[in-house]
């Protein structure tokens, strides 16, 4: 018969508890701890890599299409979907989705849940006839980039390794080694600019 | 006077019963560390009921399984009234990634009427006793306008 | 005219003092302490010492369930019936000198009302139907039985040595027994007292289901057993009987053991006992409570017929002869 916590018994009848009274002394969360999501709509360029990696279904993404050839993107973050497994704000290649310490996550109705925000994305402008191109450029490259953010290729430096179109997500690109050609499809490109980051000889203008 | 009474009480002294719909336990771990010494939830009153006929406020954690869902049906339907429904975790609440499984029967909310729903993937002790305290204030008010 | 005068006094014992008031009242503070105690000892905070009202009232005001398969007049009377013995026991036991009925054979009365109280509970719990009551109740009656032999024991004991000073054999009357300590001094300070006394501390606990030995009560293990499908007032005066055991057998151990020290004014002998009831809840339940873990039922039977019963016997071999 052995009663090994006698003596601490007796000692803890007469000090201090060890509870974090916690809703009288407010508590933070361990820094890097990963909470309710904050999301910077300037920021984002309507890429979709989120919606495609997030494990619990939670992004939604809507477009408006407003009278002026704009668009309104809105995204939707559902909390009560997410696993806060971060692998959106990792995805993301411009820092518009943050996973802060806020840990206060209790809601009586569902639509407090659902963190949104949305941008307005301007249509691609119509541009004038491009002035001459400066003489001094056997270093820099020989084509200029596109005013839509879509990527444009330098016919001279590429080698068409076809790793910008194995890279691209939405199989936008179509490289042909034989034959040497570079076509781009405008309607599937997403200006993610992965093409441009996964090219070797930097030839991707984007 | 005692209707005042008894309201007031309601508020304080809620027993909490659980109920693991196919959690995965991380969930119902937080819950229970939530009795531990360092955040003692006893101190406003909540308790673990072994019972449902005792309990005041149930907790569901889990993804509702086809298997299990009869058994939560029923074993909700055995607490007395007033009673509040506080689903923990992302899981109860939209089936989280296992959504659209075979064997889940869907979120919570289809079934019964979920008073509190507290948020993470598991929630983090503190945000259960804000969920608690704030099922707790729901609960007296629930009390309050009975009969 | 005296005869309504002396019906509204027994009136006012049976209702106030030291009756059903005092019983609520006090019993309930006594459960609060034994809570806070135990989760300071734990190093927690605890609820409050009035958490034990706001459970009452609690379960006052939700709904009361009967079970389809239950037995619905024994479900709803089952816990007046315990409640009543309780009180019925207070009002025998003495504070320092006053004492509300006193009779001859006070504790023979008293051995046999303390059965009302289980027996009233395990009839509630065979009367729910449900088959965790079953188990319960089982282990309830083993509990009963373990600690009644003790028990019996510790009382003939102090029977004895009372009955012996005042020459009459054995002395079962409790207002005698508080009359001669307050001439002679507590019983606890005679040597061959403190086993027995040692003994009815260990009781304590066993009699009012709590910690080591809740095997009948057991929350995880059989859904809270007799009283799984209570719900509502019924089960507040379940929980309210539980909290009066307590100040029942914390009285009797002091009216037993520490009869000596009243002062002769009522108050402050109310108070006096009552703070001497903490103590003992203190060092009796909330201590055991905290620093040992659930026994079998099995282990519970073998300890209080092996270990409390020897104490005890100790106690009546010493008495018997006179030492």
């Amino acid at each position: 018969m052995d009663f090994p916590f006698v003596k601490e018994a007796i000692s803890q009848l007469f000090s201090k508890s060890s509870c974090a009274m916690y809703p009288a002394v407010p508590s933070q969360a361990a820094p890097g701890y990963r909470g309710r999501i904050v999301y910077h709509a300037d920021k984002c360029i309507a890429c979709g890599m989120c919606e495609r990696v997030c494990s619990g279904n939670a992004i939604t993404r809507t477009v408006e299409h407003l009278e002026d050839g704009q668009d309104r993107i809105t995204l939707t973050f559902n909390l009560g979907s997410c696993t806060f497994c971060a692998t959106c704000a990792d995805f993301c290649t411009r820092n518009a989705i943050e996973l802060t310490g806020d840990y206060h996550m209790v809601a009586t109705k569902e639509e407090d849940l659902l963190v949104t925000g949305s941008f307005i994305k301007a249509a691609p402008k119509k541009k004038a006839p491009a002035a001459a191109a400066p003489e001094d450029c056997q270093a820099a490259p020989a084509v200029k980039p596109r005013d839509d953010g879509k990527p444009v290729n330098d016919p001279a430096r590429c080698v068409y390794c076809t790793l910008c179109a194995k890279k691209c997500p939405v199989q936008a690109l179509t490289v042909d080694r034989a034959a040497k050609t570079w076509v781009l499809d405008e309607d599937k490109c997403i200006a993610c600019g992965t093409c441009a980051q996964a090219c070797p000889k930097n030839c991707i203008i984007i | 006077m005692f209707k005042k009474l008894i309201e007031e009480s309601t508020g304080k002294s809620p027993w909490l019963f659980h109920i693991n719909a196919g959690s995965c336990n991380g969930c119902d771990i937080e819950l229970v560390s939530v009795l531990t010494p360092r955040y003692d939830a006893e101190r406003l009153g909540f308790k673990l009921a072994g019972s449902p006929r005792h309990a005041d406020i149930v907790v569901v954690t889990g993804p509702v399984t086809k298997q299990s869902l009869p058994r939560v049906l029923r074993a909700i339907s055995q607490v007395p009234e007033p009673r509040c429904i506080v689903t923990m975790g992302s899981c109860p609440q939209s089936g989280n990634v296992f959504r659209g499984s075979y064997s889940v029967a869907g979120p919570l909310s289809k079934y019964v009427h979920v008073d509190v729903d507290v948020a993470g993937c598991a929630p983090k002790p503190e945000a259960v006793i804000d969920g608690l305290a704030l099922a707790a204030q729901i609960l007296k008010e629930k009390r309050g306008q009975m009969k | 005219m005296t005869i309504v005068i002396g019906a509204l006094q027994y009136l006012g014992y049976v209702l106030i003092f030291p009756g059903f008031l005092f019983c609520f009242l006090a019993g309930m503070l006594l459960c609060g302490i034994d809570r806070k105690l135990v989760a300071k000892m734990q190093k927690r905070v605890g609820p409050p010492v009035l958490q034990p009202f706001y459970d009452f009232f609690k379960l006052c005001g939700k709904e009361t369930i009967v079970p389809a398969a239950a037995e619905r007049i024994t479900f709803m009377l089952a816990p007046l019936v315990g409640l009543a013995a309780l009180v019925v026991i207070q009002l025998f036991i003495p504070v320092f000198g006053f004492t509300a009925f006193s009779g001859m054979a006070d504790i023979i009365v008293i051995l046999y009302l303390l059965l009302i109280p289980a027996l009233a509970i395990i009839l509630g719990g065979a009367a729910s139907g449900s088959p965790y009551a079953g188990v319960g109740l089982s282990r309830e009656m083993v509990t009963i039985i373990s600690c009644e032999l003790p028990l019996v024991l510790v009382l003939l004991a102090v029977a004895k040595t009372v009955g012996d000073a005042m020459g009459t054999g054995l002395c079962f009357s409790l207002s005698s027994i508080a009359q001669y300590q307050a001439l002679n001094g507590s019983l606890i300070t005679k040597i061959s007292m403190v086993p027995a006394a040692v003994a009815l501390l260990l009781i304590i606990p066993g009699e009012t289901g709590n910690h080591p030995f809740d095997a009948a009560e057991a929350e995880t293990e059989i859904c809270e057993g007799m009283l799984a499908e209570y719900s509502g007032a019924p089960l507040g005066v379940f929980k309210l009987s539980h909290a009066v055991k307590m100040l029942t057998l914390t009285s009797l151990f002091v009216a037993l053991f520490l009869g000596g020290l009243g002062t002769g004014i009522l108050p402050l002998d109310v108070l006096l006992m009552f703070l001497l009831c903490a103590v003992i809840t203190a060092v009796a339940i909330s201590f055991v409570h905290a620093v040992t873990a659930r026994l079998r039922i099995e282990q519970i039977f073998k300890y209080y017929w092996t270990v409390v019963s020897a104490l005890a016997l100790i106690s009546l071999v010493l008495a018997w002869y006179g030492l």
